[in-house]
């Protein structure tokens, strides 16, 4: 795998920024796009444009079979059974909301239990909150352990016979945790639980098989994965998409109209109610295509490779304390340095040109439970190299001496 | 931009043993304020006296270094105040944050000026300026006893 080669390919790296070459640490958050995302945007919009589905003209036909191409490369790139589990939302907050929603109208009852962990996104609590104030389920919280894993003893634990549901990330965007779904899933089918996943870690760094994985749902951040913002993926096993109602109303999603009846629209139509964002689902097939051409599993272990190197960096770095230390870890480093508030050194690091976040990362469950208000965060992509961590560090050195430590 | 401005000595002086970091012992007025976008939050409390002059000023909390040096300059210096005073000098410190060459309220001695325009610096990093002002617009939200929570604009 040729980083510079890659790197090539996202014209972000060409551009000086604050008169600095960029070390763009800061894919978790959300990653660059290469050339052939941006390029197919472009083309979409000036040569092939029309709206989907509904019109019988040239090039109506042409962007809808764009669009279901799209569908159809995301079908396999997650080995998916049936092109009918591919659902587009427009990120995956929609995709969890559209679960919860769904799940809360038909199949969640009051009393229920909902079991999810402490290191969730607020996009995989916040929709099960509403469904606590709605319906009176109850949420409970697996524990991280002191290395800010969630062990599938721990989930184990905090089964109970009412839970009804168990919605995890796939992989910490904070300590950087790889849980074991499909252990976790094999465990909550066989008391009948549903299991719905966070993928959004997940989907841009580690290898996606939805029929060994088996979880019920999946949710995909389009913008993570190289690819548009505006977009996500629901994969849902098509037995569920078939059972639950429809999430949003409106043209496109619809069988037949009256007034004293509607009828809905069969699978996937029923979940993508309105003009879907049709250019960005266009041009994901190139994202996919771009992934596909490195290979995921160079990309599993060039950034495993990057992790390690990072870790070793910053454990070497007196007053930086590393957030959680996984066994299965993916591309995250969050970090804290005693003295200097995560904020100032995100200030700091920029001024050379290095992009990290700072804040809680929404997660804020989980900087409680840390008892830290925040945490600066590392994390890496596919154009990353291991002078970028060199230039982390050595960042973070100079925010030392500023701080005079 | 420079971060040489935006850290001075005595941000980081402030930042590192904060002024006024504690709970005014029978404070009368008092606000909570927070920053959703990155979970610092201050707690600011005053002690009006019968003449309504704050006697004392402090504030718990956390944060970044300009936040918490902003809340201790700003607890230091609001003692002996009025409110109409106090509220005048948060009306200057924010124009000087945004925007303000200078400060010119009369109710700042020019060592309080001095002191203040250390935290000009932060002008220049516009995603920090709400660091700077979260517990001036708390202070003020005291003030009017205002009890919902104080958040900063983006
Ligand atoms: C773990 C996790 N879940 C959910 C989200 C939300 O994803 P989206 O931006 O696609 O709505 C993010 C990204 O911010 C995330 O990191």
């Amino acid at each position: 795998m040729n980083i510079d080669q890659i790197k090539k390919e996202f014209p972000i790296f060409d551009e000086k920024i604050q008169n600095n070459d960029l070390v763009y640490l800061d894919s978790a958050n959300s990653s660059q796009k290469p050339k052939i995302v941006v390029d197919r945007i472009n083309e979409f919009y000036t040569k092939q444009f029309s709206n989907v589905g509904r019109s019988v003209h040239y090039l109506a036909v042409a962007a809808t079979n764009l669009y279901e191409n799209t569908r159809s490369s995301v079908q396999k790139y997650i080995n998916a059974k049936d092109k009918n589990e591919i659902v587009f939302t427009k990120g995956a907050t929609e995709a969890l909301n559209l679960v919860a929603n769904t799940l809360g109208q038909s199949y969640l009852q009051e009393g229920d239990e909902v079991l999810i962990t402490e290191l969730e996104h607020h996009s995989n609590y916040v929709p099960w909150h509403f469904l606590r104030k709605s319906k009176n389920i109850k949420i409970n919280f697996a524990e991280i352990n002191e290395e800010g894993e969630i062990t599938l003893e721990e989930i184990e634990k905090k089964i109970t016979p009412k839970t009804k549901l168990i919605s995890i990330t796939h992989l910490s965007n904070v300590t950087g945790a790889i849980l074991p779904v499909k252990e976790i899933t094999q465990l909550a089918h066989s008391k009948g639980i549903i299991v719905v996943v966070d993928g959004c870690q997940g989907a841009p760094h580690l290898k996606l098989d939805m029929q060994d994985l088996e979880c019920d749902f999946y949710a995909i951040s389009c913008h993570k994965m190289y690819g548009p913002t505006g977009l996500g993926v629901l994969y849902g096993k098509k037995k569920w998409l078939e059972e639950l109602p429809p999430y949003q109303g409106g043209g496109g999603m619809i069988n037949e109209v009256k007034k004293d009846r509607i009828s809905y629209g069969e699978l996937p139509n029923k979940y993508e109610a309105g003009t879907m964002a049709t250019a960005q689902v266009i041009a994901f097939d190139q994202s996919i295509k771009f992934l596909e051409s490195i290979g995921i599993e160079n990309v599993m272990k060039h950034e495993a490779d990057l992790v390690e190197y990072g870790q070793e960096l910053l454990q070497k770095n007196n007053s930086v304390k590393l957030i959680g230390n996984p066994k299965n870890k993916g591309g995250v480093l969050s970090f804290t340095i005693e003295g200097v508030h995560p904020h100032d050194i995100a200030t700091i690091l920029d001024e050379d040109g290095v992009a990290i976040r700072a804040g809680h990362h929404c997660c804020q469950i989980l900087h409680d439970k840390l008892n830290i208000p925040a945490s600066a965060r590392a994390s890496v992509g596919v154009y990353n190299t291991k002078e970028d961590l060199d230039q982390l560090n050595d960042s973070i050195n100079n925010c030392k001496k500023i701080f005079n430590l | 931009m420079n971060l040489k401005e935006l850290y001075q000595e005595i941000i980081l002086e402030h930042g590192k043993n904060p002024r006024n970091l504690r709970k005014t012992e029978g404070f009368n007025k008092d606000a909570k304020g927070n920053n959703p976008l990155c979970g610092d939050n201050v707690h600011v409390y005053l002690k009006l006296n019968g003449q309504k002059i704050v006697e004392d000023a402090s504030f718990e909390g956390s944060g970044c270094a300009i936040s918490m040096a902003s809340a201790s300059i700003m607890t230091d210096l609001i003692k002996g105040k009025n409110e109409h005073e106090a509220k005048e000098i948060v009306e200057d410190f924010l124009g000087m944050i945004k925007e303000n060459p200078e400060l010119k309220s009369k109710y700042l001695s020019e060592d309080e000026k001095t002191k203040l325009m250390c935290l000009s610096g932060v002008k220049q990093y516009p995603m920090r300026v709400k660091c700077a002002t979260l517990s001036w617009h708390t202070m003020v939200s005291a003030f009017d006893e205002k009890t919902e929570e104080v958040k900063t604009e983006n």
